[in-house]
């Protein structure tokens, strides 16, 4: 008997915390559509403010939906952790450069930690990691800890730089994890403008002031590497290039390897000057390149071994944004720039949208900190009369010439194309620079009207399935089916509690579990009213055979039961993203019907044996 | 309301019969396996996939022809919801190129009927490999744990024909991919994450199915003679019959909702999964039980099982 009241009791707490655990997703419902009623945007706002507290905390409680339902954008981006190592060494030579690649390629195809990849690269040509990395007298042991180590930390300021450069863009319950060694996930619901959040987010922010040699310098560079051309065919040399990683997201720095495909600009046959085919010098000494021979300027320019008839410590670099030149096309200023930068974005300590004083172009002012000031006014000091170019991610926004020693650590980045664009530009500046490279390797984006859609679809499978199944089994199991049926709704309110109450979100995999559940969670009362029937007939009276279906089909329900939860736990370790939401609401789904069918059905038929209520005919 | 009253079907009889049906449409799919192979979504071989939905209907070969004049490269297919249709391409990182490419070869080529991009998917080459590793773990592990699960619940035999019939099962539906794939412009039959998630929950039910069975072999072979192992594996099937008729029917009948309800998103899984739960059922009765059977027949052994009863 007091057993009985346990059962009971449990049951009525059970379904207490269900209801109270939906309470707030019920009171978030009648509330928005309370807002969406008024006829009038005045009267919704007022009622919205004099219910503010109630709507947020309604809001806050109640269950999620996710990406797919609601509209939004899940990413995977990756840290280029090859770069970051990359960065890390020092002695750099063509051997290191061939080994970096290999390791890129095979990184590209699997899953394994690139710390790993690249031990086990420099074992199997038997160099030691001392020889490029850190200390010659550490251990590659030691080294590889440190590696370790440092990619840990880059994962983690990665996530973090990405998460402040999202909250400063404004989105509402973003949720950023990361995964593996190097792959971040960002979830991003109810985003609007896809485009400006991947330009958020794929810029490494790196900030560089770096001093241009003269004109004469780059005249005389660029002929060079004319001649050179000419000489030896523009498409002889292999471009420096692994298996090709097609990829446009990253700001690339020389060291990445792009799929080369010209698109052709120029014609195939060797040319007198297959340079200045694409690139024009103007007589102040400034050389520029079409729009559309850019992607091709490019990747000549990265060409290994064009670099090398760059002077010593120079590098050539792009403008950031086209200026539209006499004939009305697009054009690219070209700038060799010293490969040192002379101060770089750690210094930077505020940023700040505006439009420049004497011009409607809009540009970004910043501010360093006391150590930035003191070197920025050393380095405007010595520098007056000559160009320094602002460079960010490898692009050249503005390369100002340089009036007067500048000493409160001012200074402004402009040749920006929108204030949106500036708007940006002071986000990724204040959130500061990313440890490495990072690229997108995954995107899901689903519209808004798709999410209703998709919700739309979910509710009409789940009611259709519900009243198909509840009427089945009361077709079927007459009076025993009302009890199945009840066990049936409180399933359902269990997984959608749950789902509420650990605040993981619904979505569309998930309502399909739940669909799923609903077919299967009858399957234990089948199981138990099928054993009773036998019960009954061989001719046992109705309160012994309750008694003895219920406890011989239990281990049978046990063993189903446990199975079914094995493979969605595994689907849950295993799978990502949707796949695990199925999982999980399987998961629940499951655990919930082991606790109907056994506790609450049984509770039920001893509350109507008691009040004999039952008959034999109750089986069906 | 009873469907089935006593039977009293002589399942081990003709489970020869079963083990040719069921070779022959393994050989099927293994065949269609290897020669037309599957259809691989983008989540297993990187891409991406645009979804385009119109105002008004249009025609697949005119947005074609648009594509093609716009230099926009992939393939165009009709996509299982009203006017939409799905674009998939190589794999790029920049989805928003690819998204305005899309929207400008349309809107300048189409007029008055307006389009919406309603979702975006790109995958890229490391990320699908990794997806489709884990699933092949998920896959074997959920085997592994049944095996080690029935293994101390039952015995091993009875644990090593549930795994077989999973196999069986699961084998059977992706043979029904390969053979279907691509027939049905509203059911493109790709293989993807939600077919391993149906994989998983074919795994799960099938054994579910196979356990009520052999749950009820154990109750009633405690102490009996090798000789009436057949009357009791025919009369045990016999007694969960119903059951296992029924709940089957359920849950096909949900699944029959999600494939009818739930959107093209949805419609992969739902077929797998019905299909997959049809062939478990099947399974159950036919191949998992007769192969103990068999097994226990052969080597002559009787069955010494582990725990029956835990209440």
């Amino acid at each position: 008997m007091k057993n009985k009241r346990f059962n009971l009791l449990l049951i009525a707490v059970v379904t207490l915390m269900a209801l109270w655990s939906l309470w707030p997703t019920w009171r978030d419902y009648s509330l928005s559509t309370q807002l969406d009623s008024f006829t009038s945007s005045q009267d919704s706002l007022k009622y919205a403010l004099s219910h503010r507290e109630e709507i947020d905390n309604a809001r806050k409680k109640s269950l999620k939906l996710g990406l797919d339902l609601k509209g939004g954008m899940h990413l995977v981006m990756e840290v280029d952790q090859v770069d970051l190592f990359d960065q890390k060494a020092w002695n750099k030579d063509g051997k290191f450069a061939t080994i970096m690649q290999n390791v890129r390629a095979k990184a590209a195809q699997t899953d394994a930690r690139v710390v790993d990849l690249l031990s086990a690269e420099f074992r199997t040509e038997n160099i030691h990691l001392s020889r490029y990395f850190y200390d010659i007298r550490n251990s590659d042991q030691e080294i590889v800890t440190k590696l370790e180590k440092e990619s840990e930390e880059a994962l983690t300021r990665a996530k973090e730089i990405i998460r402040n450069r999202i909250d400063q863009y404004g989105v509402a319950e973003p949720v950023i994890t990361t995964q593996g060694s190097r792959k971040i996930i960002i979830e991003l619901p109810g985003v609007s403008d896809e485009n400006r959040i991947r330009n958020l987010l794929k810029g490494t922010a790196k900030l560089e002031f770096r001093l241009l040699r003269e004109p004469e310098v780059l005249v005389r560079t660029l002929d060079r590497i004319n001649s050179y051309l000419a000489q030896n065919g523009q498409n002889s040399a292999a471009v420096a290039g692994a298996p090709t990683v097609s990829d446009s997201s990253t700001a690339a720095p020389a060291s990445l390897p792009v799929s080369v495909t010209p698109q052709e600009p120029v014609s195939k046959q060797p040319s007198a000057k297959p340079l200045y085919d694409v690139i024009s010098v103007s007589p102040y000494g400034t050389a520029y390149t079409a729009e559309r021979s850019k992607e091709y300027v490019v990747s000549m320019l990265r060409r290994s071994d064009v670099q090398a008839l760059l002077p010593q410590d120079s590098e050539l670099l792009l403008e950031a944004k086209p200026e539209t030149g006499k004939d009305g096309e697009k054009i690219y200023a070209i700038y060799l720039v010293r490969k040192a930068p002379e101060l770089t974005g750690g210094v930077i300590t505020e940023a700040k949208a505006t439009f420049g004083s004497e011009s409607v172009q809009p540009e970004v002012m910043m501010s360093m900190n006391s150590e930035g000031t003191s070197k920025w006014a050393r380095i405007t000091g010595a520098n007056i009369g000559k160009r320094i170019a602002i460079v960010l991610d490898g692009a050249v926004y503005s390369a100002p010439v340089v009036q007067s020693k500048i000493p409160n650590g001012n200074s402004v980045i402009n040749g920006i194309g929108s204030l949106e664009e500036a708007k940006d530009l002071e986000i990724v500046l204040k959130a500061g620079a990313l440890p490495a490279p990072v690229r997108i390797i995954e995107e899901r984006t689903v519209g808004p009207s798709l999410g209703a859609d998709y919700i739309r679809a979910g509710m009409l499978s789940l009611t259709w399935s519900f009243c198909a199944v509840s009427i089945f089994m009361l077709v079927y199991y007459k009076k025993a089916g009302i009890a199945a049926d009840i066990a049936l709704v409180l399933n359902i309110l269990i997984v959608l509690s749950v789902l509420a109450g650990f605040n993981a979100s619904l979505s569309l995999p998930g309502i399909a579990g739940i669909v799923l559940t609903i077919g299967m969670a009858v399957d234990a009362n089948v199981l138990i009213y099928e054993r009773i029937r036998e019960e009954l007939a061989e001719g046992k009276s109705v309160i012994t055979a309750v008694t003895q279906g219920y406890d011989r089909a239990f281990s049978s329900i046990l063993d189903s039961h446990v199975t079914t939860l094995s493979a969605a736990f595994l689907l849950y370790t295993y799978g990502i993203g949707p796949i695990q939401g199925f999982a999980v609401t399987l998961m629940i789904g499951t655990s919930a019907s082991l606790f109907t069918a056994i506790v609450v059905t049984r509770e039920i038929f001893h509350l109507l044996l008691a009040k004999n209520l039952m008959s034999d005919k109750s089986f069906g | 309301m009873r469907i089935f009253q006593k039977t009293n079907f002589n399942f081990i009889r003709y489970r020869k019969i079963a083990y040719g049906f069921s070779i022959i449409l393994l050989l099927a799919g293994m065949v269609s396996l290897v020669v037309k192979g599957l259809n691989y979504g983008i989540d297993f071989r990187g891409g991406s996939e645009v979804v385009i939905r119109f105002e008004k209907n249009a025609d697949v070969g005119q947005i074609r022809a648009v594509f093609d004049a716009a230099g926009v490269s992939g393939t165009l297919k009709q996509y299982g919801m009203d006017r939409s249709f799905l674009f998939s391409t190589v794999f790029q990182g920049d989805t928003g190129q690819l998204k305005s490419l899309v929207s400008n070869a349309l809107n300048d080529r189409i007029k008055g009927n307006p389009h919406e991009i309603v979702r975006i998917d790109a995958v890229g080459p490391s990320i699908a490999s990794d997806l489709k590793w884990s699933a092949v773990k998920a896959l074997f592990a959920s085997l592994l744990a049944i095996l080690l699960y029935v293994g101390i619940r039952f015995e091993i035999k009875f644990a090593t024909a549930g795994v077989i019939a999973i196999f069986h099962d699961i084998l059977t539906v992706l043979g029904l991919f390969s053979i279907l794939g691509g027939l049905f412009p509203f059911m493109p039959l790709e293989m993807d994450q939600s077919i391993i998630a149906a994989f998983l929950t074919i795994a799960g039910y099938s054994i579910t199915d196979t356990v009520v069975v052999y749950d009820r072999i154990r109750e009633r072979i405690r102490g009996q003679k090798p000789s009436e192992y057949e009357r009791i594996f025919n009369e045990s099937m016999n007694q969960t019959l119903s059951r296992t008729i029924i709940t089957s029917g359920t849950v096909l009948l949900s699944v029959f909702v999600l494939f009818i309800f739930a959107g093209p998103a949805i419609r992969g899984f739902a077929f797998a999964v019905f299909m997959g739960i049809l062939i478990g059922t099947y399974s159950s009765i036919f191949v998992a039980a007769p192969l103990v059977f068999d097994w226990l027949r052969i080597t002559k052994s009787s069955v010494r099982l582990r725990g029956s009863k835990l209440s």
